[in-house]
């Protein structure tokens, strides 16, 4: 345990000082902040604007750290050679890729917070009152964002930083499409599409199930049965990720 | 007369000094290993068929020129990588293994560190991962060995090659090692760099460590070494006492031992 709590401070550490995430997440508070100016020009529908803004950002901002720290994640310690004094110590190979996994994940947790206040005080500032009830989408944006970050170390352990990264991109794309994927299936009438659509659907990931900003900013009911089944399936796709990755990482050289 | 006991006793101390003896703190046994540089060029052998005893204590000089296998008999014994055939351990532990790299403390050739840490969190965390104890009191005692107390809450960025050098030297000190790796680690410094980590590497020895290093410079072998192995294209030529290679070959025909790596590799092109 202390093994891995060494790696998770390495990689939070090593991610907070890179001056592109001071950046990002400064512009992402501003954007959050400056959405009250625009309030005059919604025509009534400024809370719902705040509050569509407020989670929009955060979500985009997570993805962002995510694809940009975690395309880069072990390729750049085995690139530098920084993994030799590492990997060499009584430490396995699993516990270096879930260190670094959860201290990227911890990294993008800080910077939620940090969001998620900063969305609160706009809110309160324009409207008088917080809106706690958002606080709910965070959680499964966290979740989304672990998926995604799951792919990436994946990609991370064997190819590229490009690679990994347009792979997240991909992934991201297509698992927000996910529900049209579903939906080509359930039309389609040729057989072998069929197939395939729904081979797709059930092997890449729905990241539209972590999707509850609808509901929060319309206030609109939340289901418990959802709700499990989001955190399961967000819980057990990243497990799988994780450990797919750990194989990969086992097997490597550094040559 | 010595009583019953304490003859057990001291049968069983020979004994065990015996078989402690028989365990060497490094083997290889007919390693081999080839690359390829990419999916569809040939594969080309860097080491081949390497056999190599290390005994406890001793400080073992791995000389040859630049390409010549020394690092990635290096990274066999570390475990970075792995050989085609033949076995490599560590006091019997495969190499690689738990228990081959608790034993092991590894400095690479020209480290490249964590350069947003600062001297401080690097070993820190590096004592964390090698599951030292007294964290706070093993780092002091390192930073006071290799003399960068001064230097401690500076980002390793700021570090010269020299003090990067021995902050390396000190992580590989870090879990008090049986046995030390070194790879190449006195090249790339100026005389007061080599001067300062010689004296390190001098104190292991008397400690009774087991030292391993790559060098391709014949003085610093001498300064330190027990015996040599030299080796090129991937095999080793002579293992023995320096003295005794020395006055076999290379002092001989006063030769360096570039010149005489020279000649080597110019016999066996012919």
């Amino acid at each position: 345990m202390q093994r891995i709590i060494a790696v998770i401070e390495n990689t939070f550490k090593e991610a907070l000082r890179q001056r592109i995430l001071v950046l990002i997440g400064v512009f992402s508070a501003l954007i959050i902040m400056v959405s009250i100016f625009v309030t005059p020009f919604a025509l009534g529908e400024a809370s719902k604007i705040l509050r569509d803004i407020g989670l929009a950002v955060p979500a985009l901002l997570g993805v962002l750290v995510a694809i940009i720290v975690g395309s880069q994640l072990i390729h750049k310690d085995i690139e530098k050679r920084t993994i030799y004094t590492v990997i060499t110590r009584p430490v396995r190979r699993s516990e270096i890729v879930v260190g670094k996994f959860l201290g990227l994940l911890l990294l993008i947790l800080v910077l939620q917070v940090g969001m998620a206040i900063v969305q609160q005080l706009t809110l309160f500032a324009y409207e008088g009152a917080f809106d706690l009830r958002l606080f709910i989408a965070f959680p499964f944006l966290l979740l989304e964002i672990a998926v995604l970050l799951g792919i990436l170390l994946l990609f991370s352990s064997f190819s590229t930083p490009t690679l990994s990264s347009i792979m997240g991109v991909i992934f991201f794309i297509i698992g927000h499409a996910s529900p049209d994927l579903k939906l080509f299936a359930d039309q389609v009438n040729v057989p072998l599409f069929k197939y395939i659509a729904y081979g797709f659907y059930y092997i890449l990931p729905n990241l539209e199930n972590f999707n509850y900003r609808l509901e929060l900013v319309h206030h609109l009911p939340l289901y418990t049965d959802q709700v499990l089944y989001s955190i399961a399936y967000g819980i057990i796709y990243t497990v799988f990720l994780i450990y797919f990755a750990i194989i990969i990482f086992e097997d490597r050289e550094f040559k | 007369m010595p009583s019953h006991r304490t003859v057990t006793y001291l049968y069983i101390s020979i004994k065990m000094y015996i078989l402690l003896r028989m365990i060497p703190a490094i083997s290889f046994q007919n390693i081999t290993r080839s690359f390829r540089d990419h999916f569809w060029t040939r594969k080309k052998t860097v080491i081949r068929d390497i056999s190599l005893e290390i005994q406890p204590g001793e400080v073992f000089g791995f000389l040859g020129p630049n390409g010549a296998g020394k690092t990635t008999t290096i990274k066999i014994i570390t475990g970075l990588i792995r050989p085609d055939s033949g076995h490599a351990a560590v006091f019997g532990a495969a190499a690689g293994t738990m228990a081959a790299k608790e034993k092991i403390g590894f400095l690479p050739e020209a480290p490249y560190f964590y350069d947003y840490l600062t001297g401080d969190e690097f070993l820190k965390i590096h004592a964390r991962l090698t599951g030292v104890q007294d964290i706070t009191r093993r780092v002091d005692e390192l930073f006071s060995k290799v003399d960068l107390q001064n230097a401690r809450k500076q980002r390793l960025s700021m570090y010269s090659r020299g003090m990067l050098q021995r902050i390396g030297i000190a992580q590989a000190l870090l879990g008090d090692p049986e046995v030390l790796v070194l790879d190449e680690p006195l090249s790339g410094l100026d005389p007061i760099g080599r001067k300062e980590i010689k004296d390190i590497i001098l104190q292991e020895k008397t400690k009774g460590t087991t030292i391993f290093f790559s060098s391709h410079i014949l003085p610093d072998a001498e300064a330190i070494c027990d015996r040599v192995g030299i080796i090129i294209s991937g095999e080793i030529l002579e293992t023995g006492d320096l003295d005794t290679l020395l006055k076999k070959g290379i002092e001989a025909d006063r030769m360096t031992l570039e010149d005489w790596f020279y000649r080597q590799i110019k016999d066996r092109q012919k």
